[in-house]
C-alpha cells in the first residue's frame, strides 16, 4: 500500500488533513508569565483543559479528552519517577519532550495505520533561577520553546494573531490581575481575528461575556510567591470573579 | 504511546505500583545475614508532636548517632510530605528518608493524577503499609523506622496525629506524642503539662507551643546523649514546624533564634 514515497507521503497529508479538522474546534489556551510567575487559561464547555504535571510544570490542552489524559499521565508518569529516582530539578519540559513523549508522538503520528493523537498541548514551567518558559507540543510530536509566552488553538489565523500579541505584550510586568485581564481580552480578540475561519461561529461564544455566561474559565499559575515546592495553583474562584463582573 | 512508555498509565494514582513498574524494589530482609552490630548504625533522635490551639507541633532534635559516635549535627528530622501533612522520623535514616520520599511522590502523584487529594486516612494508611512492607529489615535490626504523622485535613477542619510501630500499627494521638531514644525523658514532661500546666496543650497557641517544644529537647539532649541540644553559636537550632488550615509551617532559623533566647532563660 506503502510502497512508493508518494503513497506514504499522501497519506501523512491526509493524517494532517484530519487531524486538523478534528482539532478545528479547539479553543484557543494561552499561557503567558507574569510578575510572579507564569499563568495558564482558557475557556472551555466542559472543564479539563489545564493541569498540574510537576511542582514547577503546568500543562494545557485541546483535543480529544482521551488522548489529552493518556499524554497527561504520560507525563505525570516520566516527571515522578524521574523526579524521585534523580530530583526535582531534573525535571524539566525539554527533557520531557525531548526524550520522552515528543518522539513517541512523532512515531505514532507517522505509523499511518495507527489512529493519531488528536491533541495540542501547552506547557509551562518556572526554572530553578523563577524564569519562566513556555512550550508548544504538536500532534505530530514537533514541539517548540518560547520565552514570552504562548497560544495554542485550533483555529491557526486565531492563534498565530494571539501569539503575535503575546510576543508584543510585556506580560511579565503585569500583575497576576492584570495578566488575566489581558490574557482574556487576547482571547476575545483572537476569536474575532479567526472569526472568519471558523464556520460555526454562533455555536461558540465569540465575546468575553458570553463565553463567561456559557463556559468556565479555566486559569492556574506556577507562583514564585508561594514557600512550597509545588508552585502550581488554580485560580481562584474570587480572582475570577472580579473579572468576571468587568467583562459584563 | 512508543514502547519506551507502554509500562506507564495504568492510572490507578498509585506512585509505589508505578515505580514498581519501572524496576525499583523495597529492600527485602537478606536471607542467612548474621545479626547486625546494631551500635554501628546510624541512629537515635527526639521527635515529639502535641495539638495546639489551631493545628498540630512538629519538632524534633538534629543529631544523627551511630553508637556512641556522633555522626551529623544538622539532620532535618522532621520532612514536609505534601502542603498539608509533616512526618517526623525517629530510626534508621537510610530508611527513614527514603520512606518520606516515596511518601511525598505518592501523594503528590495521587493528587495530580486523580485530580483530588489523598484522604487523611489513606495518607495515614499509605505509611503504615511502608512500614509494613519494611518488617524484614525492621526485624532484622537494620531498618527499623518510628515515625510520628500529623496532617490537617481540610473536609473535618481538623489536625490529625498519628504514631506508628516499626510493623506499621498505627494510633491517633488526642494530646501529644514522643519517639526515639530521648522520648521517655520528655512523655512524662508532655503530659505533667497537659494535666497540671497553665493552660492544656491543645490551648496553646503557636508561640508557646514552640517555646515548650525547645525546652523538651534541651531536657530530652541533657539525658539521652543521641539527642542534640541546640547550639546558638553554630546556629544549629531544633526543627520546629507547625500543621494547620494553611498547611504546613517550619519556623524560620531567626524567629527561633529569638525564641530560644527567651525559651531557656530562668523567668
Amino acid at each position: 500500500m506503502f510502497d512508493e514515497p508518494f503513497r506514504w507521503m499522501e497519506a501523512i497529508s491526509t493524517r494532517h488533513n484530519y487531524v486538523q479538522e478534528k482539532l478545528k474546534k479547539g479553543q484557543p489556551v494561552l499561557a503567558v508569565p507574569y510578575k510572579d510567575g507564569a499563568l495558564v487559561m482558557g475557556f472551555a464547555a466542559q472543564p479539563g483543559k489545564i493541569f498540574e504535571v510537576y511542582d514547577r510544570i503546568a500543562l494545557g490542552s485541546l483535543g480529544h479528552p482521551a488522548d489529552v489524559e493518556r499524554l497527561r499521565m504520560t507525563l505525570l508518569d516520566m516527571a515522578h519517577v524521574e523526579g524521585f529516582n534523580r530530583s526535582d530539578k531534573d525535571v524539566t519540559i525539554a527533557r520531557l519532550l525531548q526524550f520522552g513523549i515528543a518522539p513517541a508522538m512523532k512515531q505514532n503520528f507517522e505509523e499511518v495505520m495507527r489512529a493519531p493523537y488528536l491533541v495540542k498541548l501547552l506547557l509551562a514551567e518556572i526554572d530553578f533561577d523563577n524564569k519562566p518558559l513556555f512550550f508548544r507540543l504538536n500532534y505530530d510530536g514537533h514541539w517548540e520553546m518560547f520565552k514570552k509566552g504562548a497560544v495554542i488553538s485550533g483555529n491557526e489565523k486565531e492563534s498565530d494573531w494571539i501569539q503575535k500579541q503575546i510576543e508584543k505584550t510585556d506580560f511579565a510586568s503585569l500583575s497576576l490581575e492584570q495578566a488575566l485581564k489581558e490574557a482574556c481580552r487576547l482571547w476575545e480578540e483572537g476569536k474575532k481575528q479567526g472569526s472568519a475561519e471558523s464556520e460555526d461561529d454562533d455555536e461558540q461564544p465569540t465575546t468575553l461575556a458570553e463565553a463567561f455566561d456559557r463556559w468556565t474559565l479555566e486559569a492556574a499559575v506556577l507562583s514564585t510567591e508561594t514557600e512550597r515546592k509545588a508552585l502550581y495553583r488554580a485560580v481562584t474562584l474570587d480572582e475570577i470573579e472580579t473579572l468576571k463582573s468587568a467583562a459584563k | 504511546m512508543s514502547d519506551t512508555t507502554d509500562h506507564y498509565n495504568n492510572g490507578s494514582g498509585d506512585f509505589i505500583d508505578l515505580l514498581e513498574r519501572s524496576g525499583y524494589s523495597w529492600p527485602k530482609a537478606i536471607a542467612g545475614l548474621t545479626p547486625v552490630d546494631k551500635a554501628s548504625l546510624t541512629q537515635g533522635t527526639t521527635v515529639l508532636a502535641f495539638h495546639f490551639k489551631g493545628g498540630a507541633l512538629v519538632a524534633g532534635d538534629r543529631r544523627a548517632t551511630a553508637g556512641n559516635s556522633i555522626m551529623y549535627d544538622r539532620c532535618d528530622k522532621v520532612i514536609a510530605i505534601d502542603h498539608y501533612s509533616l512526618m517526623a522520623i525517629a530510626g534508621v535514616p537510610a530508611t527513614a528518608f527514603e520512606m518520606a520520599r516515596i511518601l511525598s511522590h505518592n501523594f503528590e502523584y495521587y493528587r495530580r493524577s486523580q485530580l483530588q487529594s489523598l484522604s487523611t486516612e489513606g495518607k495515614i494508611r499509605a505509611l503504615s503499609k511502608l512500614l509494613k512492607d519494611n518488617m524484614g529489615l525492621a526485624m532484622q535490626g537494620v531498618g527499623a523506622v518510628s515515625p510520628i504523622f500529623a496532617s490537617y485535613d481540610k473536609k473535618e477542619a481538623k489536625p490529625y496525629i498519628f504514631f506508628y510501630d516499626i510493623l506499621g500499627a498505627q494510633f491517633e494521638i488526642q494530646t501529644h506524642t514522643a519517639t526515639g531514644s530521648g522520648s521517655p525523658v520528655i512523655r512524662g514532661i508532655l503530659e505533667y503539662e497537659d494535666l497540671w500546666g497553665e493552660q492544656r496543650l491543645a490551648e496553646r497557641d503557636f508561640k508557646q507551643a514552640a517555646k515548650l517544644a525547645i525546652r523538651l529537647l534541651q531536657t530530652a539532649g541533657q539525658f539521652d546523649s543521641a539527642t542534640g541540644q541546640a547550639r546558638p553559636e553554630d546556629k544549629i537550632y531544633p526543627v520546629i514546624a507547625s500543621i494547620t488550615d494553611q498547611g504546613y509551617q517550619f519556623m524560620p532559623e531567626e524567629e527561633l533564634a529569638v525564641l530560644f533566647q527567651e525559651s531557656t532563660q530562668r523567668k
